[in-house]
């Protein structure tokens, strides 16, 4: 087994009476694209910032490489660090910018020129060496804070949501430039988030954080498929997940999900009978619900509330009882607000929470 | 519709013109006069075409009047008042903007009260407490320095030396740079610094390659307000300094404006253009800076 790149265990942080960070353990293997997840406030980018060296440790180990580096100043931890506003100098010119950290090493004039010029052509920069971030795109100044981060040569980058700024379709295009280089460097990249889509594309882990711990921690298709607990199955996916509460109901052959609403699911490969009466959630994906002619088919009858017709395929807004669903379509559905809808749901694709919130295993 | 708004709106906009321009004209007046009696070989109290043309009144100043002596005095006083305050309110505008101590509004608040108190108010006071200061320096100078004694005590004494004004001028204006460069630096991300420091840069460097360069704009507004403000002042000097070798350019103006027998219009005008033109060029310089210290921090 190697040793992992960056190695967490037990780390802490509080700032005054609040813990921020409250017992972290996870591991980022050398090469990895790992991204840290979660709500505002959920302590992601504290925790990147601990990395970093800008926050203190208050308790456990940060190991980068196999050495304990809670002490060690930020500069000599061999991490680069993409931030959001991406604080290029504005009196600096792109080259200048590029290559202020070995300028600070007192690096000769001619090696800096050389690595600049080196990096530049990676990131094709070469074009606006001699201008000023002002007159920058954002995308390309997120390449300059790129570039400023790879001439280090750091063994890992951090990314705090370098993205935040841009609007959508330049969003699209820096994710897959982000992949792209990525690929070609291997470095090692550990990436906070607030935005779910950004983790689940370009992440080959994903760290889901909740008020200052790990909630869930796997390859993004297996947060996915497998979400440990009501809070990532809520968070992973868009449209997010259905949830809703009900018991479990039947005999001991052949158990089914009773909504508080009153409809009835059956609850296919699943032996349940040890379960019966006790108070459940019910997940399912939007795209796990489809609409369908008759009632013998389907397994709750619903009112549609809002219709958003994308085109190739329709969210339908409906409400049963006190609970509103989310159903995710295929193709166009010309329907109207105020009538009722027979929906079928895939069985198959279940996801049983009990009241802690924690999935009850298939 | 559209016909009736533009001839209403055309209306309006003539009038507007007309109230600027005559609002123009009443201020630009008293600048007109001064630039032509200044030329004028026969100027007097009221508007008129010069008689003739002439640069004597220029020539006055400085060749009849101590004129070098008083601009060069004013110039090394005030820009000695400005350094000093850009320094210190560079320095405390980043730690006031910086710190989360606890005193950190209500001394910004006491520092504007000082600044909000009529400072002919406490001329009395401040005269006392430099006047024990000078007392106090110049025991101590008087021998060590024996024969330059007083030399020395017109560069530092508080009283009738160069140090006391320039100390005085540049507390007076210290409250406002401090306020202009807190909330400068407020509005320059912690990024900057994080990226410089994670980049391996010392605090000097930091200082020296980010911060500095980046604060430049909010020092320039710092320190063109305070240049403009310690030059056009007129009571500090006049009270403090009494040995004509120290005269600025204000006391100069006016003692000249004193003499009974002989007002000379046209040196008047002279020495008030030559007082106003530092501070134009000053202006003229930190425009720029002031511009986007106060449409809002740094953009990069």
């Amino acid at each position: 087994m190697t040793t992992p790149m960056i190695q967490l265990s037990g780390v802490r942080k509080s700032f005054g009476q609040v813990g921020v960070i409250q017992g972290v353990d996870i591991e980022v293997e050398d090469g990895e694209f790992s991204v840290f997840v979660g709500p505002s406030g959920c302590g992601k980018s504290t925790l990147l910032r601990m990395i970093a060296g800008l926050e203190t440790i208050d308790g456990g180990d940060l190991i980068l490489n196999g050495q304990r580096i809670n002490d060690l100043p930020p500069d000599q931890r061999g991490i680069a660090m993409v931030f959001q506003s991406y604080a290029l100098y504005p009196h600096m010119t792109v080259a200048q910018n590029i290559g202020f950290s070995l300028d600070l090493k007192k690096v000769p004039k001619a090696e800096i020129a050389r690595e600049v010029g080196r990096v530049s052509e990676q990131l094709q920069l070469s074009e606006l060496l001699d201008r000023r971030p002002a007159e920058l795109s954002g995308g390309q100044r997120q390449r300059v804070a790129i570039g400023r981060a790879i001439i280090k040569r750091p063994r890992v980058i951090l990314f705090d949501e370098p993205l935040s700024n841009l609007d959508a379709a330049l969003r699209v295009q820096m994710r897959a430039e982000l992949q792209k280089l990525h690929q070609e460097l291997r470095p090692t990249i550990v990436y906070v988030t607030h935005d779910q889509v950004e983790a689940m594309t370009m992440a080959t882990r994903i760290v889901v954080l909740n008020k200052g711990r790990v909630e869930q921690w796997d390859t993004p298709i297996a947060l996915y498929n497998n979400p440990i607990n009501t809070f990532v199955a809520g968070f992973i996916g868009s449209p997010r997940m259905n949830l809703i509460t009900g018991t479990i109901t039947g005999d001991a052959m052949v158990q089914g999900f009773k909504a508080d609403a009153g409809w009835v699911a059956r609850l296919d490969g699943r032996s349940l009978a040890g379960s019966i009466g006790q108070s459940v959630t019910l997940g399912v994906r939007p795209e796990d619900i489809r609409p369908v002619a008759t009632a013998a088919e389907a397994d709750l009858e619903a009112r549609v509330a809002i219709v958003e017709r994308l085109g190739a395929e329709t969210y339908l807004n409906v409400r049963n009882g006190e609970d509103t669903l989310l159903v995710r379509a295929q193709g166009d559905l010309a329907m109207t607000p105020g009538t009722s809808v027979q929906l079928a749901l895939n069985h198959a694709a279940f996801h049983l929470f009990d009241q802690t919130g924690a999935v009850i295993a298939a | 519709m559209a016909a009736i708004a533009d001839k209403r709106s055309g209306a309006y906009t003539f009038l507007a013109y007309v109230t600027l321009v005559i609002i123009s004209i009443f201020c630009l007046l008293p600048f007109v006069w001064m630039a032509l009696a200044s030329v004028d070989t026969n100027a007097k109290l009221f508007l008129k075409w010069p008689d003739g043309i002439t640069f004597e009144h220029y020539t006055k100043v400085f060749a009849e009047e101590n004129g070098v002596r008083w601009f060069a005095n004013s110039l090394f006083t005030v820009l000695s008042a400005t350094v000093l305050v850009m320094i210190i309110s560079g320095l405390g505008g980043y730690a006031l903007s910086r710190s989360r101590a606890w005193w950190k509004q209500p001394f910004l608040y006491a520092i504007l009260l000082i600044r909000v108190l009529p400072s002919t108010a406490l001329l009395v006071p401040l005269y006392k407490v430099l006047l024990t200061a000078n007392i106090g320096l110049g025991n101590m100078l008087r021998p060590i320095t024996g024969e330059y004694y007083r030399t020395v005590m017109q560069w530092f004494g508080f009283i009738d030396g160069y140090l006391g004004l320039i100390v005085v001028l540049a507390t007076g204006q210290l409250p406002l740079a401090l306020w202009i460069m807190k909330i400068f630096f407020d509005g320059v991300p912690k990024d900057y610094e994080e990226a410089a420091i994670l980049d391996g840069a010392t605090l000097v460097q930091r200082i020296h390659r980010v911060l500095i360069p980046l604060a430049l704009p909010g020092l320039a507004a710092a320190g063109l307000f305070t240049f403009m403000s310690a030059w056009g002042d007129f009571l500090l000097p006049l009270i403090l300094l009494s040995s004509p070798e120290l005269q600025t350019l204000p006391i100069g103006l006016f003692r000249a404006f004193l003499r009974v027998n002989e007002i000379d219009y046209g040196l008047l005008a002279a020495l008030a253009t030559i007082y106003l033109i530092p501070a134009v060029i000053a202006f003229s310089f930190a425009r720029r800076f002031l511009v986007q210290t106060f449409s809002g921090g740094v953009k990069g």
